[in-house]
């Protein structure tokens, strides 16, 4: 079943200086079970597009069903839930359990229920230990944990993330994808995900929509839109650094050559009709002295870079 | 069921916030109480001079200062949690509720009533207690009274959080309303137009309840007729320009700005 409907969706904010549109005529769709992400630069229209599909804005123009439903009825909050402001989602004054229990009671839970799934929310999380600490008191990332576990206790089909690794290390970054991974592969939820961080979105979406000024300018599985922009891009480690008198000869045979790390390294864009062994000749006749060579994958931060840009 | 186990869950959220912030519960309580030994004093000092402040006796200032002292709470406190629900972050997830954010504002509307009970049954003992003036308190005739009283100012209360929705700073409102409320509890609502204020009536009502021990069968049916006409007429007018503020948040993107 199709999760999420989104057709011609527009959304113009009037201000003093005139009407600024957010989105003009967004339209995709989010398969159940999938893990998608919405990628875009800041003011692109990501919040915007998660907050009217959760029933928080209302659109100027188009339409969007969620499992069927239209966000603007409340029934919609049975099929979606969301994370929107990261820890600032939750009550700080309540405790961890509390908090859970509160989210599931809102949704309607019964209270037996509301226990149970506190209990396997807080083991998830690894949130024991925690259990009756007040969420004022808890770190950055616990408190991003349990927004995200406040979320999920209310047991919607559809989750809508945005930024969930806002302000986290790198190492409770790591372990909340691993936590959003798993929402999609052991528990069935189809999420939408946005962020700026393009490693949270390679690491845990199959698909990528990215918006660029209120539009869509790509709709693709993340391994397409990387072999789009894959090239015969090399980079080459180099044992004594580049000599002077290297430079311009390697300049004239390999024309997108740079130098990275203090010319410890570089990195070269090969064209269709060259390959490996012409860059290997061209380093030998100049006299460098390689220490290793691999192939310079795109990242999907490239990709981002590249489309967005060719937008503009 | 679900109707039930949500308004349970803000119900709870409401008292366990209230027991986590005790000074503020209490000194609420203390603040009510300084004010009404002022008033106390006042009426007493008047009284001495030959003049009489409060109608017939000290009881109508202690009737009428309980009415004053819920109104505020009614009025005010939708307006407050709004606020700080934008401020906290949490107000976006309490309007993705199933049921609709009215729902969770109404039950929270009882939550804080329950509270205001308890507060000016306390309040009620210290003042009757200070005075020597022991009321009546038959709670089968009180409470209904008592919610229809106060239904129009739940309405305004509507009012006022549908301005907070929008224009997030109205608290100079707040203050001007307290006033308003005084001369509304004070007016004798004996002509037609004084029955159609909200708390005018009501007022005079509870005090011939507690004062004078009517009860709901012998109180004019009229009038227990305007104050129901009244309290829900004001209600569906605050719940409607709520509403329309509510839409107006909701196409400005507002709800989450404080």
């Amino acid at each position: 079943m199709t999760a999420l409907i989104v057709e011609e969706l527009g959304k113009d904010y009037r201000t003093r200086r005139g009407p600024v549109r957010a989105l003009a005529g967004v339209s995709f769709r989010v398969e159940e079970g999938e893990v998608v992400g919405l990628l875009g630069a800041n003011g692109a229209g990501k919040t915007t597009a998660i907050k009217i599909l959760c029933g928080l804005l209302r659109p100027t123009s188009g339409r969007a069903t969620v499992f069927g439903v239209s966000p603007s009825r409340p029934e919609v909050a049975r099929r979606v839930a969301a994370l929107l402001e990261g820890s600032r989602n939750v009550y700080w004054r309540l405790s961890v359990e509390e908090n859970l229990r509160f989210f599931a009671g809102l949704q309607g839970v019964p209270p037996r229920e509301a226990r149970r799934r506190t209990g396997e929310l807080v083991a998830l999380f690894g949130l024991e230990d925690k259990r009756r600490t007040t969420a004022n008191l808890l770190s950055q990332g616990m408190k991003q944990k349990l927004a995200l576990a406040c979320a999920l206790v209310k047991g919607t089909p559809l989750l809508l993330l945005d930024e969930p690794t806002l302000g986290l290390d790198v190492e409770t970054s790591h372990e909340l994808r691993g936590f959003i991974r798993e929402l999609a592969r052991a528990h069935g939820k189809t999420v939408l995900l946005s962020s700026h961080d393009m490693g949270v979105v390679e690491d845990t979406c199959a698909r990528v929509v990215i918006l660029s000024r209120g539009r869509v300018v790509a709709d693709d599985l993340v391994p397409n839109l990387l072999s789009l922009f894959r090239t015969q891009a090399y980079r080459v480690s180099l044992r004594d650094g580049l000599p002077e008198r290297a430079r311009a000869t390697l300049a004239a045979r390999l024309p997108t050559l740079r130098a990275l790390e203090a010319e410890r390294a570089l990195e070269v864009e090969l064209p269709p009709e060259q390959d490996v062994y012409a860059l290997m000749d061209a380093l030998r006749e100049a006299g460098v002295a390689v220490d290793g060579v691999s192939r310079a994958e795109p990242d999907l931060e490239d990709v981002f870079l590249r489309i967005v840009q060719g937008e503009r | 069921m679900t109707r039930l186990w949500t308004f349970l869950a803000v119900l709870t959220r409401f008292f366990i916030e209230l027991k986590r912030y005790p000074f503020n519960t209490l000194s609420g309580l203390i603040t009510l109480y300084l004010i009404f030994l002022l008033l106390f004093a006042g009426a007493r000092y008047a009284q001495g001079l030959g003049v009489n402040l409060f109608g017939e006796s000290l009881e109508g200032l202690v009737v009428g200062f309980l009415v004053w002292t819920f109104a505020i709470a009614a009025y005010s406190d939708l307006s407050w949690e709004l606020m700080r629900e934008a401020q906290q972050g949490t107000l976006e997830q309490l309007y993705m509720c199933p049921l609709g954010f009215r729902f969770v504002s109404l039950s929270w509307i009882a939550g804080s009533f329950l509270t205001s009970l308890v507060m000016v049954a306390a309040l009620l003992g210290l003042m009757m207690v200070t005075t020597g003036q022991f009321l009546r308190l038959p709670l089968g005739t009180l409470l209904p009274l008592l919610l229809l009283t106060l239904a129009p100012v739940y309405g305004i209360g509507f009012i006022m959080a549908g301005l907070a929705l929008v224009y997030k700073r109205i608290q100079a409102f707040f203050q001007v309303l307290q006033f308003v409320f005084v001369a509304l509890v004070a007016l004798p609502a004996d002509a037609a137009w004084g029955k159609a204020l909200p708390l005018s009536l009501g007022t005079r009502l509870l005090g011939r309840a507690m004062v004078d021990g009517e009860t709901l069968a012998t109180l004019p049916l009229g009038d227990v007729l305007a104050l129901i006409g009244t309290g829900a007429f004001y209600l569906l007018v605050g719940i409607g320009v709520f509403r329309l503020f509510e839409g107006i948040a909701k196409d400005r993107g507002l709800l989450a700005h404080y």
